[in-house]
């Protein structure tokens, strides 16, 4: 027992100091790369891509369920975006509040014989609408699929533009968002076949008008360290993988794709928990394959605004949610991993997520029991315990701070002196009790995929109003 | 006496191994509070900052005359980094917009001010992102004095130097600047992404695509495709004889441009080469000729374009359709043509076009206007080609009641079975005992068979 006990301490150190050496490492280079996108930036104009010529035309697919209380605000917000030729494909899937009705009445929709060749396989659709007023706007009704795949895969059916961009109908877009994450695509196109932007959190900021009109922090400390949360997964996380090449995840809430490709590698599948991670990996695992010079890119300043959950119920089946697309995804490419035709992808990115991602509540959970009960029989150093303790989640804080800290020296969005205060002090909870929280969510997420538990759940929404209501 | 700091030290080494992770936990610690420090510091910095600059601004601004026309010694601004920073910007600002004599003015107290030397030494000296950034301004500036120090840079060993040297040549967007982006391509000294070139082509040789054709003639396979797009972007009418010859040119890439291009040129020329090209080997070279033929909006090109919309790629078909589209005022004729192919698909994606393009309610509003027997026959053919559920919905939803009752009376007319199913459903589903009537009435005409009568159906106030 002791030396099972002494054996497991010492693996969980190593860990410890592993992952947060990981992370240490990714926020340094953010810090590099952010900073350097910073001068590209002071180079660079939005608007030449508004009047390029070379601008090719972009299909906005947001799938809608049940979303009834911000669907009209949003459509509305995706119309006015800034952006040469645009349509807006929104995919009613199988709603059962007023989400079709809401937008039949808004947009005066009239049903229509448009074209609709299913390439990729979705739900039956029970019609196609357009709208007397809007004509960059089509509406899909279709029957539910149960997952947010199948309705994407609907909007890609009637799509007719080279790139498509998913959007969540709950989110909003800011006005040069689409210009802003266009621009590496432009750069390059032939290498470039998807990029994505950054998703931060609206609650607490004023929407009007489905635009955003001022920042700031949400009130709840529940809502204020998933704040924390985003901007190092966003601004540490994807940053320092997109810089070699590694992305492996682009948001559901915010990314656009080469259409041709995502047909290519069948659309989106339908079964899939987490559809952003598994397409990005498809497509990763298809260009490889096909021996492709690619690119997948992430763009930390184009923004997408999305109601982060509020209530803890909500959180834990979002957060369960998210670890059962990630298990599902990493067991469906296990061969992917240490094999020499994928590269640094099989090398590097994909053990990093089966060890310090998928594992981690496991191996964080295991480990806290481990160590007290250790420290209970006398096998560690109470003193040491304890010490060990406050080094990690001191660490920990740090990489924290450190993604404030690089929210600040590159895109400041919260502006105000009390907001920064109090986005530095939630710093110093994410980790406690936050992540201990997370860690058993996740763990559940786990237990739930291996009972074969697939379904995505509900949150509670309040709408933009709702949502952004000070 | 020992220091605070020793005794520190020596009680971490009594410690023995947990004294590495006590070591660990104070260098944390004092990395988060250096953390929070320069986060709060540079926040009170910036803002200090910011404050002093926009007050600076404010006083720069009251003389702003006298320092554009050099009025203002020289000693009042441009001696403090700031404070040339400020005028530079506001110079640069103003000369984005500026045309003639403002443009001269303004340019003229960039160069007496010695700004425009300074940051050409900087190109051609500094390195990095300083270098980058001067690159960048003086394409701002569009003097034709930096166009040397621009093109030197696109021999830099950085990418992203190169990069900026060709947005600035890109940004002067006058004919000179496109020389050295030329030569360095025709050369092979150019390695930068092709969009990258393609941009900064386009905006130098707008104003004279000519300055493009001879480098094409010059140029190996893959330049000469990278020129032919640009050229394909920018071409004017007085470019006919040359793109004549890209459109027989070997090259599918090059004859896809001219394409594009032909679709600027003299009508004649246009059409009979657009009509060859619709017909190329390549699917992407038709798809281009489709589109130009499109954009011509002359009713000579429908026969081309109802040939095109039976092509076997779809995206040629619906490139067709939309081109169709946009001439709906031959609709009649362009139904005719297509309903001859006896081609299902080309129908549908035509009708398909028309529904998305808005042509099928403009000619719904037509029913209540003086071409009211055009726009029947019309919708009657859409009707028996496929356009169902459309005119159904504006039956049960115009805005307009008086155009719901106008395709009342087509549809009963129409005699389309596959109509019934449909309105059965309608019926089931309406709230409105009047909508329900209407409805129920061209039912029950569909079912008759018969012609409608307007003493049938008077519709309700």
């Amino acid at each position: 027992m002791n030396d099972f006990l002494t054996f497991s301490n010492m693996t969980l150190f190593v860990y410890y100091v592993l992952s947060n050496l990981a992370y240490l490492i990714l926020l340094l280079l953010a810090i590099y790369s952010s900073t350097r996108y910073q001068r590209h930036l002071s180079s660079f104009r939005v608007e030449r891509i508004k009047r390029s010529p070379l601008a090719p035309p972009i299909s906005l697919l947001v799938p809608a369920h049940n979303e009834e209380k911000s669907i009209v605000q949003s459509v509305d917000s995706l119309l006015l975006l800034d952006y040469t030729e645009l349509e807006v494909i929104v995919v009613n899937d199988g709603s059962e509040d007023g989400t079709l009705e809401a937008l039949k009445s808004h947009f005066q929709l009239l049903e229509t014989d448009v074209l609709y060749i299913p390439e990729v396989v979705s739900k039956p659709v029970r019609a196609v609408y357009m709208s007397q007023i809007e004509p960059r706007l089509l509406v899909v009704d279709k029957e539910s699929g149960g997952s947010k795949a199948d309705a994407i895969n609907a909007a890609l059916n009637a799509a007719s533009s080279p790139y498509v961009c998913v959007v969540d109908a709950d989110s909003i877009l800011e006005k040069d968002a689409l210009l802003r994450v266009m621009a590496p695509v432009l750069a390059d196109p032939a290498r470039v076949v998807a990029a994505g932007g950054i998703v931060r959190v609206l609650n607490g900021s004023r929407v009007e008008g489905g635009r955003m009109q001022e920042v700031r922090l949400p009130r709840r400390p529940l809502e204020v360290v998933q704040v924390v949360e985003y901007l190092r997964a966003f601004l540490v996380g994807r940053e320092g993988w997109a810089f070699f090449n590694m992305l492996t995840i682009i948001s559901g809430a915010f990314g656009i794709f080469r259409r041709d490709l995502v047909r290519r590698v069948g659309g989106y599948r339908a079964s899939a928990i987490g559809e952003d991670i598994d397409l990005v990996m498809r497509f990763h695992r298809h260009l490889r394959e096909s021996g492709a010079d690619y690119e997948i890119n992430f763009v930390p300043d184009p923004v997408c605004w999305t109601e982060a959950p509020a209530d803890l119920r909500s959180l834990a089946r979002q957060r369960a949610r998210w670890q059962k697309g990630l298990l599902d995804v990493l067991w469906r490419n296990r061969d992917m991993l240490f094999r020499p035709r994928y590269g640094r992808l099989g090398f590097l990115a994909l053990p990093y997520l089966w060890v310090f991602e998928l594992l981690a509540p496991l191996i964080e959970v295991l480990g806290y029991t481990t160590i007290i009960l250790a420290a209970a029989l006398g096998v560690l150093s109470r003193e040491f315990f304890i010490q060990f303790m406050i080094f990690g989640y001191a660490f920990a804080t740090m990489i924290s701070i450190g993604s404030v800290l690089l929210e600040e020296i590159t895109f400041r969005r919260y502006n105000d002196w009390k907001d920064m205060a109090r986005l530095l002090t939630y710093c110093l909870f994410e980790h406690l009790p936050y992540r201990q929280l997370h860690m058993l969510w996740r763990v559940q997420g786990m237990w739930q995929f291996l009972r074969g538990d697939a379904k995505w759940g509900t949150m509670q929404r309040a709408g933009f109003q709702g949502a952004g209501s000070k | 006496m020992p220091s605070v700091f020793n005794r520190i030290i020596d009680f971490i080494e009594r410690l023995g191994p947990a004294g590495f992770v006590v070591q660990a936990i104070v260098a944390t610690a004092a990395g988060i509070g250096l953390l929070l420090a320069f986060i709060l510091g540079r926040r009170a910095w910036r803002h200090r900052l910011f404050q002093k600059r926009d007050r600076r601004a404010q006083e720069i601004r009251l003389h702003w005359d006298e320092i554009v026309s050099s009025e203002w010694p020289l000693q009042e601004w441009n001696v403090e980094e700031m404070d040339r920073g400020i005028v530079e910007t506001l110079l640069l600002d103003q000369l984005e917009t500026a045309q003639g004599e403002e443009a001269r003015r303004l340019l003229q107290c960039l160069r007496l001010s010695g700004l425009l030397d300074r940051r050409i030494l900087e190109a051609r000296t500094r390195h990095g992102w300083q270098k980058r950034a001067a690159l960048v301004l003086l394409g701002r500036t569009r003097a034709p004095e930096v166009i040397s120090a621009l093109a030197s840079a696109l021999d830099d060993a950085s990418e992203e130097t190169r990069v900026a040297a060709i947005r600035g040549l890109g940004r002067m967007g006058i004919p000179d600047a496109a020389v050295p982006i030329l030569d360095h391509l025709i050369e092979g000294r150019l390695k930068l992404p092709s969009t990258v070139i393609q941009n900064a082509l386009l905006n130098c040789s707008r104003r004279q695509p000519s300055i493009l054709v001879p480098y094409l003639r010059r140029a190996d396979a893959e330049t000469r495709a990278l020129v032919a797009r640009a050229l394909g972007e920018v071409a004017t009418s007085d470019l006919g004889e040359d793109l004549l010859l890209l459109a027989n040119d070997a090259q599918a890439e090059v004859r896809a441009s001219a394409a594009r291009s032909l679709g600027e040129t003299e009508l004649n020329l246009a059409l009979s080469a657009l009509g060859a090209l619709a017909e190329d080997e390549e699917w992407f070279v038709r798809l281009r000729a489709v589109v130009a033929l499109g954009n011509l909006r002359d009713e000579r090109a429908i026969p081309m374009l109802v040939d095109a919309l039976c092509d076997a790629n779809r995206f040629v078909r619906l490139r067709a359709a939309a081109g169709l589209a946009k001439l709906s005022e031959h609709l009649e004729t362009i139904l005719d043509m297509v309903g001859e192919k006896k081609d299902r698909y080309a129908m549908q994606a035509l009708v398909s076009e028309l529904q998305r393009d808005g042509v099928v309610l403009e000619q719904v509003s037509e029913l209540l206007g003086p071409a009211k027997q055009s726009a029947e026959r019309i919708l009657l053919r859409l009707v028996r080609s496929g356009a169902l559920r459309l005119l159904v919905s504006t039956l049960l939803l115009h805005t307009n009641w008086r155009a719901r009752v106008a395709v009342a009376r087509l549809l009963a007319r129409s005699g389309a079975e596959e109509l019934a199913p449909l309105l059965e459903n309608a019926i089931v589903k309406e709230r409105s005992p009047r909508q329900r009537k209407i409805t129920g009435w061209v039912l029950q005409r569909l079912a008759e068979g018969g012609a409608s009568s307007k003493r049938e159906l008077v519709p309700a106030r």
